[in-house]
This record gives structure tokens, C-alpha cells and sequence, in this order.
């Protein structure tokens, strides 16, 4: 698994490094450095948990979202 | 109720189509794509079942589900070819699962081999990708985990207790938002 960190977006909080149940990430130097990239599994815990969106996984198998609603969405847009 | 409007809803429920019996039908109608309206319905009713339920019966709505989902995993994993080795039963089971359920067997980097022994028990992890249950539960806004899930559970433990006539556990390691480990102990 490719999993980047976006150094300037990431505010060192750590819940990444809390959150994921496999230890891919350490903090260093207040990054999230992610050390053990192959022990991903791809849950994107981390991704939801993310307080600045700094985080990108590459090579993922991204799950069927059929709960998304469409219309709810096509609304939100116009007034965000 | 004006007569326009019964007028309206007649129009609405009538068409020019030719209508045949058909033996095997070999597409579904209305298309997929425009059942999104019932996949929401069907979703938001199953998520309402289980957040009443959930209400009403507490923690004992885990083993009614639990329950529920083992007794469907047997009956439908009947007709399926009994066979010992677990890897086989695996296969047995996605093609059981497909279209619902997707997932593949996994290994931690510093683990040799699938089958894992570790403190007595010997297990097997399992990363459900597609999961029609986590829709359901996002959907709703409902919490991973629970009632749901051990319908889940219940399913894949009472399908591979049948394809290989073994006993076996499902324990939940991960939820996430895009797949969840899942531990498969067998006994
Ligand atoms: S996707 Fe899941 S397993 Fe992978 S790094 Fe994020 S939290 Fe950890
Ligand atoms: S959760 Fe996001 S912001 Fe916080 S340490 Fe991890 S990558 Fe950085």
C-alpha cells in the first residue's frame, strides 16, 4: 500500500496514529510518518478520523458506497 | 380527491407495454439504475428494524440477529459442496456472499503464513471490502458493530460450519469506513 502524508496539512494530533488498528503510523517530529505501510488493510479509519484531510492512500480497493444520497448531496453543493 | 388527479395517478400506472409470460426472465426491471430510490427505502427500513430492536430487546438483540443470520448461513450453504480444508470453504463461501458481500483473506507483514496460531487458537483474518450491512448502517447513521453485523456473523460462522462440518467463530477486530478485519477461529 502507497500511503502519503501531506506534511504542511498535518497538524501532528496523533488520532491517526491512535486510531489505526494496525500501527501503520508513528509520529516523528510531529508528522505522521507512515512506517508500516504494508500492514494497511485499507479500512480508512484514518481517513475519517483526520482532522486536516492530509492523508491519501494509493492503490486501494474503495468499497461500493450505495448509501450515499444523491439528491441530499446535489443539495448540500449549492449551498456549501 | 379532484378528478384531475385520480386522472394523473391512472396515467401514471398505465402503459402501452405487451406483456408475456415469461419462464426465465433474464433481466431485472426496473433497471438498477433506477432502484436507487428502493435501495435507499430498503436500507432505511432495515436500519429502523434494527434501532427499534435494539431498543426493545437491549443486548439480546445481538443474539436474536446472531441467530437469525447462523440459521440463514446453514440453510443457504446446504447446497453447497462439503468439503474439509478451509481454503476451499472460503471460496465456497464468496461465491455465497457475492454481489453482498466481497472480501479476501488476509496477513499482517510480519505473519508467515494465512493461517495464523496464536495463544491456543488457531485463526484466519478476513477483510470484508463490500458489505451491504456497513451501507445500511451509514446509511442510517448507526454504529458499526452492532446488531446488524451479527446478522453478518451469524451468516458467514453458520455457512462455513456447513460447507466443512467444522465449528468456527467470527470475532470483529476493525470497523472502518472502507473495510473491516475480521477474525475467523477455528475450533
Ligand atoms: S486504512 Fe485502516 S489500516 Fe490502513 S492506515 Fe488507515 S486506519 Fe490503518
Ligand atoms: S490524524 Fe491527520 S493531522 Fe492528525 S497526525 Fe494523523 S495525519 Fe496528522
Amino acid at each position: 500500500m502507497d500511503i502519503r502524508v501531506d506534511k504542511d496539512a498535518c497538524v501532528g494530533c496523533g488520532l491517526c496514529v491512535k486510531d489505526c488498528p494496525m500501527h501503520v503510523y508513528e509520529l516523528q517530529e510531529k508528522v505522521s510518518v507512515p512506517v508500516r505501510p504494508n500492514n494497511c488493510m485499507g479500512c480508512l479509519s484514518c481517513h475519517e478520523i483526520c482532522p486536516a484531510q492530509a492523508l491519501e492512500h494509493r492503490g486501494i480497493y474503495a468499497a461500493k458506497r450505495h448509501y450515499i444520497d444523491i439528491k441530499v448531496c446535489e443539495m448540500l453543493r449549492k449551498v456549501v | 380527491m379532484s378528478a384531475g388527479y385520480i386522472d394523473e395517478l391512472h396515467e401514471a400506472f398505465h402503459s402501452d407495454l405487451v406483456y408475456r409470460p415469461e419462464e426465465i426472465p433474464l433481466e431485472c426491471s426496473p433497471r438498477p439504475k433506477e432502484m436507487e430510490q428502493t435501495l435507499h427505502g430498503v436500507m432505511k427500513l432495515n436500519g429502523l428494524v434494527i434501532r427499534s430492536l435494539e431498543e426493545i430487546a437491549g443486548r439480546g438483540a445481538n443474539a436474536v440477529t446472531y441467530r437469525a443470520g447462523k440459521k440463514f448461513g446453514h440453510e443457504v450453504a446446504k447446497y453447497f459442496q462439503k468439503r474439509e480444508d478451509v481454503e476451499g470453504a472460503l471460496h465456497e463461501l464468496s461465491d455465497l456472499l457475492r454481489g453482498q458481500y466481497s472480501f479476501e483473506v488476509w496477513k499482517p507483514e510480519d505473519k508467515e503464513t494465512f493461517i495464523i496460531e496464536e495463544n491456543g487458537e488457531t485463526f484466519i483474518y478476513l477483510v470484508f471490502h463490500d458489505c451491504i450491512v456497513r451501507q445500511t448502517l451509514r446509511r442510517n447513521g448507526l454504529d458499526q458493530g452492532g446488531p446488524l453485523c451479527q446478522t453478518l456473523f451469524g451468516y458467514v460462522v453458520g455457512a462455513i460450519e456447513e460447507i466443512t462440518g467444522r465449528k468456527a467463530k467470527l470475532e470483529i477486530v476493525h470497523t472502518g469506513p472502507n473495510a473491516c478485519l475480521k477474525k475467523l477461529v477455528l475450533k
